[in-house]
């Protein structure tokens, strides 16, 4: 039917998808890095800014950011397209989660680690550089994965703020050809392609991760 | 200040479609799960299909879908149960994880005692199993809560007049003097609201940690 | 027999005083004025009933907890409880200490081989290559030089013990603590561990172990202390304790270990 005409565009829309993921993901877990540092310091002058940072991040809906980011802050002098809206409020999400889940990897190293890096004599930075990040980071692989997988779907909110993403694809041509029962079933399809097996390699990543590792 | 009181009427939809999906959720999930657990591999499989398809799906799709695209006869989703079904639905896939999580952490050793003691199949998972796998899951059930109220949000793109769609809608009518308000009062409600939700579930995960 | 410490240990190992050490956990008073002296390349073993602060003794040596009074000496580095320990102290305390642990403690993110040569890159400033020699040299030594490249999680108890030790040693320490290194092991596998350790005694190494191995403690140590709640209740030569304790508390503990 009329609907291979529609599907470059919907692929169109898919590619700017996964660029919003690509750039909220590597730039939301870094930031996402920094807040966890934060959160877990002993200095209270960072812990706290930090932890408000991160409850607010994930507090809020990711929707309601994208419009504080995209309508609401115009108001006080910062214009973003709406591509751009969209990257920096799903980044901040993004963040937000990625930062408890790295916190809660970190706190998972056993204490034996960081006291056998004590005995030998490795001052605090490399002790918790080389020793306890490497492997906080690494447990914290299984729902960071995860994360990357809903920040993909979460991409879709980002029609609410005009992206020629997916859905607003999905959107326009629905309007235009009046399938919208088949125009939307086929964009969830196009999702779940891809979140799917992601879904599936992240569980296998998570399998091979565990064995071996004693 | 209208800016406040605009937003705040939209909390009570908000904690509707919340309430209502969750609902639906924690109910739908149950046969999800038994589908997850059953002995017949094909019902396995096409049940994890199922719910890995659910979950892959983003709810903003599946809300369109619902709203949009279903026309059995003269029947149609208006907005809100659109919303309610979509999450709901969704809700319940989520949950039948969670469920099954909790069930998979359960030491293998409860359904053998409980079939030695000569306990049928549905005695050991309503009486033994289900109670135990229960409490293991309650903070992820809470934490999945948290995370449907700011789901809910997404309601309003199909125009359930939620607390977004207040604050949106306020925004509009007022497009010189609305500035950040109205979503930073949404913003703060839902923080709010998630506050004693957050300490709830992070209370429930240490006891669970503690007694485990 | 090869010599664990070679000739590239320049100084000689030190002894380790400790001086009315006191330590409490809350109310609990887990170590009640406790004075202690370890000479110069002598085997020191500590044992005792659970609960008789002997972990916690040797954990304030390398001020892996913190006295709350008292003092303890290493070679000539001393430190007052209380009393302000600078970050440079306590380092230099450590980098003279090595410390073995019931549970190994590797760094299971690294391979055998980085295991033994990263803490002699960063604290002794050696070069990658010289470090690794070194690793290799040790690892030799102990018989497992092949699981250079392999990760600890792929090694046995046994194994990972054996490679924990080298990973102390390759830092040239003056002195030895052994937290019950073999209490987590199978005894076939425990006796692997035991002669890496005698061996290391024989060489001259300065060692304070906590042990429930009565024949290790008897056969290998120069000097054997009892504890219980938090005293030090006899002390002296392990074969003459073990054959005939003075105290009521030693017999009562020895008999109840010696039976199994």
């Amino acid at each position: 039917m009329d609907l291979s005409l529609y599907l470059p565009r919907l692929i169109d829309g898919l590619g700017v998808s996964l660029q919003l993921t690509v750039i909220s993901v590597v730039l939301g877990y870094a930031l996402g890095l920094l807040f966890a540092l934060g959160v877990s310091s002993i200095h209270r002058g960072l812990r706290w800014p930090a932890l408000v940072v991160v409850e607010i991040g994930r507090g809020i809906p990711a929707l309601v950011v994208l419009y504080i980011v995209y309508y609401g802050l115009p108001a006080v002098g910062v214009l973003f397209s709406s591509f751009w809206a969209a990257a920096v409020g799903l980044t901040f999400t993004v963040a937000a989660y990625s930062s408890e889940m790295i916190r809660a990897g970190i706190q998972s190293v056993p204490r034996g680690q960081s006291e056998a890096a004590a005995a030998l004599g490795l001052s605090r930075l490399p002790a918790f550089a080389r020793v306890i990040l490497p492997q906080g980071l690494r447990s914290a692989i299984p729902a960071l994965m995860g994360l990357a997988i809903q920040s993909f779907q979460g991409t879709s909110l980002a029609y609410s703020i005009s992206v020629n993403e997916l859905m607003s694809q999905a959107y326009q041509v629905s309007s235009l050809t009046f399938a919208y029962l088949t125009v939307y079933v086929v964009t969830g399809l196009i999702y779940a392609v891809i979140a799917v097996p992601a879904t599936w390699a992240s569980v296998w990543v998570e399998h091979r991760l565990g064995r071996g590792h004693a | 200040m209208e800016a406040v009181v605009a937003v705040l009427l939209g909390l009570p939809m908000t904690l509707l479609v919340t309430a209502a999906a969750f609902a639906i959720g924690l109910v739908g999930g149950i046969p999800l799960l038994l589908g997850l657990r059953s002995r017949h591999r094909v019902v396995r499989l096409v049940v994890r299909f199922v719910v890995d398809l659910v979950r892959g799906i983003p709810p903003i799709v599946w809300l369109f879908v619902l709203f949009f695209g279903v026309s059995i006869g003269a029947f149609r989703f208006n907005a809100l149960a659109a919303a309610i079904v979509g999450l709901g639905v969704i809700s319940a896939a989520y949950l039948a994880e969670i469920y099954r999580g909790g069930f998979a952490t359960l030491p293998a050793g409860q359904t053998e005692a409980a079939r030695a003691l000569g306990l049928g199949r549905r005695a050991t998972f309503v009486r033994v199993l289900a109670p135990q796998a229960g409490r293991t899951a309650l903070p992820s059930i809470t934490t999945f809560l948290l995370a449907l109220v700011k789901d809910s949000s997404i309601a309003s793109t199909i125009g359930v007049t939620d607390m977004v769609f207040a604050a949106n809608t306020f925004v509009r009518q007022n497009p010189m003097t609305a500035g950040l308000t109205p979503f930073f009062v949404a913003a703060a409600v839902y923080v709010a609201i998630s506050i004693p939700l957050a300490i709830v579930a992070r209370r429930l995960d240490s006891r669970l940690r503690r007694s485990a | 027999m090869p010599q664990l410490i070679t000739e590239a240990n320049e100084l000689a190992t030190a002894g380790v005083t400790i001086s009315h050490l006191s330590k409490s956990f809350g109310t609990n008073l887990v170590l009640d004025d406790i004075s202690m002296t370890v000479a110069p390349g002598s085997v020191t073993a500590l044992i005792g009933p659970s609960g008789s602060g002997k972990s916690t003794l040797l954990r304030c040596v390398n001020l892996l907890e913190q006295p709350d009074r008292g003092s303890i000496t290493v070679g000539s580095t001393s430190i007052e409880a209380g009393a302000k320990v600078t970050d440079r102290t306590l380092l230099a305390l450590r980098r003279q200490v090595g410390m073995v642990f019931q549970s190994f403690n590797l760094f299971p993110h690294m391979t055998v081989l980085r295991n033994v040569a990263y803490p002699q890159e960063r604290i002794l400033g050696r070069s990658r290559a010289e470090a690794e020699e070194r690793a290799l040299t040790l690892l030799e030594r102990v018989g497992l030089r092949d699981k250079a490249q392999q990760h600890p999680g792929r090694c046995s108890g046994g194994q990972q013990q054996r490679i924990a030790i080298v990973r102390a040693l390759a830092l040239n320490p003056r002195a030895m603590l052994f937290d019950e290194p073999t209490s987590a092991l199978d005894p076939e596998v425990g006796v692997e561990v035991l002669a890496v350790m005698r061996e290391l005694a024989d060489s001259g190494m300065t060692m304070i172990v906590v042990t429930h191995e009565m024949q290790f403690a008897r056969d290998v140590s120069d000097h054997l202390v009892v504890m219980a709640d938090g005293h030090i209740i006899e002390e002296g030569d392990p074969r003459a304790i073990m054959a005939a304790p003075r105290e009521e508390r030693t017999r009562r503990f020895l008999s109840a270990v010696l039976e199994r």
